[in-house]
């Protein structure tokens, strides 16, 4: 794969994969919301 | 008609965000994603594939949070009460049969396929699916022969009427069924005791055996060739052809893609989001959903399928799969590469599991809409609007399952063309109708972060501009340009008679649809009456 290859995929897996564990980091640590758990 | 009832809730922040992600993840971050992305520029394809994310997706995820919480506040969970609690005018609620009606006949099919991920899963486990002649020497339609020869006669047991009628075979039947009655059980329990429940533990369970398989086509080597490597199949997916940044077709492939993998326009988010609180968070939730939605589909979808159909076939044979589309991929491809690896039964049982798991939360998803129709605007109970859908389906699934072109058709107008139109609609209705500062205002109560006021103007002017060139090019395109070229070429006559004689299938579908909508309709107009009969009295 040439070095533009790895740089789409590093990049497209980095965007989503930190969005990913960002999100769901702040809904796991963040305020909790009015659920009638 | 029903007063004022107590609706249900979800039980916990995860499980909202699980179902939510459920309805999300669907067959096509596996099937539909890498083959799009494979035929439109590999690497490059991510553009605009992301631009759409930032300018369509993001925009419409939050414009339907927005909507559907507002909605159950004021006691509805479907479009119909939904558009209305956005706008006050007559015609909202007629414009809401769309979140209604395509969700519906989406699911009269999708239960229909998502069985045969069942029944391929339960008959890898069994050893019952056929095994792989050879790789030598022989063209990629001949290895897959067998394959596609099963799927065919899994499907097509038998067929009358000159093939216009299509009988499946008993084990797709009896796995339909089964399908079909799990997934009215579910919606039964209601959303937090079924679908909540559902998503906690299919959702998992969905991601390990995603986890699993990726590892597994990582550490497949070079059984074939030396240069047939998983590397080289996510060069394929990866590597940049920029010339195809230049083509409008890539870019409008990139926003559909968007469309559907986040389940836009199908009016099952609205739903969902209509079991909130007015306080409960929906910015940092929907964005939440997206995510997930974005890892299972880049990360988890793309490293599967395309990379082990390389491994197994070079890369001109995956692109021979991938011109085959998702079906001939997934059913067909995949069960010929886990034949010839060791304990491949394991791995095709969990590839259709993590595709059924996909599915099934997905379909209830799609079903919801329905069931709080029902529940909000005709005061049924869980049991009883589980009921009435469930017999309702029964008869109408018979349509796409037995009529030769009827999915397609109805593929078409309710999956591929209804939901962008459902959505260019929603947009307007709130951002220009209800207001964009209002929307904005509604979108930050409860909050736990704060959305950058751009997206504000960019879910405004840019979103509804882009659904609206979209719904022109695919009008032009599908429906317009293939008249004109028959009226042109053929004349007019011959166009009428392709029209009229399109087969049984595709005018049942057709006429399923119509009808109903003029169903619908008629119901929306009675509930409404009954309201307003009953708000005259009080």
């Amino acid at each position: 794969m040439s070095w533009q290859g790895w740089a789409f995929m590093i990049i497209g897996w980095g965007v989503v994969g930190s969005l990913f564990f960002w999100c769901f980091y702040k809904v796991l640590t963040g305020k909790k919301g009015n659920y009638n758990s | 008609m029903a007063g004022p009832r107590k609706r249900e809730h979800w039980g916990s922040n995860i499980g909202l965000i699980l179902a939510m992600a459920g309805n999300a993840v669907g067959l096509g971050n596996f099937l539909r994603f890498p083959v799009q992305a494979a035929k439109n520029g590999g690497g490059a394809f991510m553009i605009p594939y992301f631009v759409s994310f930032l300018l369509i997706g993001l925009p419409l995820m939050w414009v339907e949070w927005i909507i559907g919480r507002r909605a159950g506040v004021l006691g509805h969970g479907s479009t119909p009460g939904a558009y209305e609690s956005v706008w006050r005018h007559p015609i909202a609620k007629y414009l809401g049969i769309m979140g209604i009606l395509f969700p519906l006949v989406i699911v009269t099919y999708y239960n229909y396929i998502e069985s045969w991920c069942l029944g391929y899963s339960i008959l890898s486990l069994l050893g019952q699916m056929p095994s792989l002649p050879g790789l030598a020497d022989t063209s990629v339609a001949q290895v897959l022969k067998p394959f596609s020869d099963f799927l065919s006669g899994y499907m097509n047991a038998k067929t009358l009427m000159g093939g216009q009628v299509v009988i499946p075979s008993l084990p797709a039947y009896l796995f339909f069924l089964f399908t079909f009655i799990l997934n009215i059980a579910i919606l039964a329990l209601g959303v937090q005791k079924g679908i909540e429940n559902l998503a906690k533990f299919a959702m998992p369970a969905l991601f390990i055996m995603a986890a699993s398989l990726v590892v597994r086509v990582f550490t497949l080597g070079a059984p074939i060739s030396s240069d047939q490597t998983p590397l080289s199949g996510l060069a394929f997916l990866w590597e940049p052809q920029w010339s195809a940044l230049l083509r409008p077709s890539v870019w409008l492939a990139a926003a559909g893609q968007i469309f559907f993998t986040l389940s836009l326009g199908f009016g099952a988010i609205i739903t969902y989001a209509s079991y909130l609180d007015e306080k409960d968070d929906i910015a940092l939730n929907g964005l939440a959903t997206a995510s997930a939605n974005e890892f299972a589909e880049v990360i988890l979808g793309g490293s599967i399928a395309i990379p082990a159909a390389v491994v197994f076939f070079g890369v001109v044979g995956a692109q021979e799969i991938a011109r085959g589309g998702s079906f001939n991929l997934g059913f067909v491809t995949m069960p010929a590469i886990f034949s010839s690896i060791p304990f491949g039964w394991v791995f095709s049982a969990f590839w259709f599991g993590l595709l059924f798991f996909a599915g099934i939360t997905s379909s209830v998803a799609l079903s919801q809409p329905v069931i709080a129709f029902l529940q909000d605007e005709y005061g049924f109970s869980k049991l009883r609007a589980a009921l009435t859908l469930g017999v309702f389906l029964l008869i109408f699934t018979h349509i796409p399952i037995m009529l030769r072109g009827a999915m397609d058709e109805m593929d078409f107008w309710a999956g591929t063309f209804g939901l962008v139109l459902g959505a260019t609609f929603e947009v307007i209705i709130l951002m220009w109708f209800f207001g964009s500062d209002m929307a904005w205002e509604e979108l930050h109560k409860g909050a736990a972060i704060r959305v950058p006021r751009f997206f504000m103007y960019i879910t405004k002017f840019v979103t509804p501009v882009l659904l609206i060139i979209i719904l022109g090019t695919w009008t032009v395109m599908d429906i317009i340009t293939p008249a004109v070229k028959t009226v042109i070429q053929q004349g007019f006559l011959a166009w009428l008679r392709g029209f009229l004689g399109s087969g049984v299938g595709v005018w049942a579908g057709r006429l399923f649809m119509v009808a109903t909508a003029i169903l619908f309709a008629w119901l929306i107009k009675l509930a409404w009456r009954g309201r307003q009969t009953q708000g005259g009295k009080g």
